[in-house]
């Protein structure tokens, strides 16, 4: 039977709690290739979008591990097994979620947190679209590249006409929302 | 400046749970005061704004990222306590959608960046703001930005003084005061002068759209 959205959005949580009380890496990688396993079809896009965000960190915190073990002359090794092995299982974990939980069905139980997170996640996607249009617009009419301070003097100006816009779709939401009740909670 | 999943230890977020989940619950009550559903778009606005700029990220040698944060601006036109709320979700958000930071790390970042940002600019401002509006705003905004950092450092460096193996060797983030305290405050020496003119010129505009409430404290 399958899990329920909620459920499994707790499951995730005392995981990821439980997580960072393993301190053994050979325990991690345990876990690491279980998860792999259970994750389903699809690995390897879950396991790309997992390491993405943490690649640069772990890359400047391994090289860091390594060099402050070459300046001592300490072993560093199960140090920078355990500190990698944890960040990619947590990354990955959130990663499976994100995949596989909904978390407006996840939310159903807070109305008003489930209603600001539709809004916002709405108004993120607004300002990513208004930015690309804005860099796809300046691109076609200049043969040129603008100067830094051209390109942030239309920084600016798209920046607050996109605000003044966000403040007006999302008001036009609201007025929507109320209209078929949906402020009544 | 976002502390990934799995560089902080239990002893550290757990009692940065244990101190969160009060403020968290004191601030949505104050969320429920202060914001009515005529606000709510707005601040759903201001809130997505904040997330664009926080998610601008650049790694740094400390174990975390630089990055404008948006709380400030936040805090100025809702007051601390929706700002903290607001960043919040923002930091949800990029754990869920980004990965960036982590929902270990939630309360302390939240604390951080969310609730000591907000405050310090809000008290600086209001501090300030007999001097000169426009100065009180670049001030309280860099400001805020540098004590964030700065508890951001101290939180990261502690980590291998209180979790350790057996052999002294470092469970989680393995470096000391020494490495991130300059590694975070130096680069958001920076970040802070550039988020500071940025939160200017929307305050600015927020106020000429009336968004910022004539009758409330958070007001010029």
């Amino acid at each position: 039977m399958p899990l329920s959205h909620p459920v499994r959005f707790a499951l995730y949580l005392t995981a990821v709690i439980a997580v960072t009380l393993i301190h053994d890496p050979r325990v991690l990688l345990l876990v690491l290739a279980g998860l792999l396993l259970l994750s389903g079809s699809g690995r390897p896009a879950l396991l790309l979008r997992a390491g993405r965000p943490v690649l640069w960190i772990l890359l400047l915190l391994s090289s860091g591990i390594l060099f402050m073990g070459w300046l001592t002359g300490q072993p560093v090794l199960g140090a920078l097994l355990l500190i990698n092995l944890r960040v990619v299982v947590l990354a990955l974990l959130t990663a499976w979620m994100v995949r596989d939980v909904d978390l407006d069905l996840a939310l159903a139980r807070w109305p008003r947190a489930r209603r600001w997170l539709v809004i916002v996640r709405g108004q993120v996607q607004l300002f990513r679209r208004l930015a690309q249009d804005y860099r796809c617009a300046q691109k076609s009419r200049t043969v040129v590249a603008p100067t830094l301070h051209q390109r942030y003097l239309g920084s600016a100006a798209i920046g607050l006409a996109a605000l003044d816009k966000g403040v007006h779709n999302a008001e036009m939401v609201t007025q929507a929302m109320r209209s078929r009740g949906a402020l009544h909670d | 400046m976002h502390i990934p999943d799995g560089l902080i230890s239990p002893q550290t977020y757990l009692p940065a749970l244990a101190v969160a989940v009060p403020l968290w619950w004191w601030a949505a009550r104050a969320f429920t005061r202060q914001v009515g559903d005529e606000a709510l778009p707005r601040l759903a606005v201001f809130t997505a704004l904040a997330f664009v700029l926080s998610s601008l990220m650049l790694p740094l040698p400390g174990g975390t990222s630089g990055h404008a944060i948006g709380v400030g601006l936040l805090a100025l036109v809702f007051g601390p306590w929706v700002a903290f709320l607001a960043y919040t979700l923002v930091l949800v958000l990029q754990a869920l959608v980004m990965g960036a930071g982590g929902i270990t790390a939630l309360p302390v970042n939240a604390l951080a960046m969310g609730f000591i940002g907000a405050w310090t600019a809000y008290l600086l401002f209001h501090l300030l703001r007999h001097v000169q509006a426009d100065f009180a705003v670049l001030a309280a905004v860099f400001i805020s930005i540098l004590f964030s950092a700065l508890l951001v450092a101290l939180v990261l460096g502690l980590q291998p003084l209180i979790a350790q193996g057996p052999d002294g060797s470092p469970r989680f983030f393995p470096f000391g005061w020494s490495v991130t305290l300059p590694a975070i405050l130096l680069p958001h020496l920076f970040i802070g002068l550039a988020e500071a003119a940025l939160t200017l010129l929307i305050w600015r505009h927020a106020r000429r759209r009336c968004w910022i409430p004539a009758t409330s404290g958070r007001e010029i």
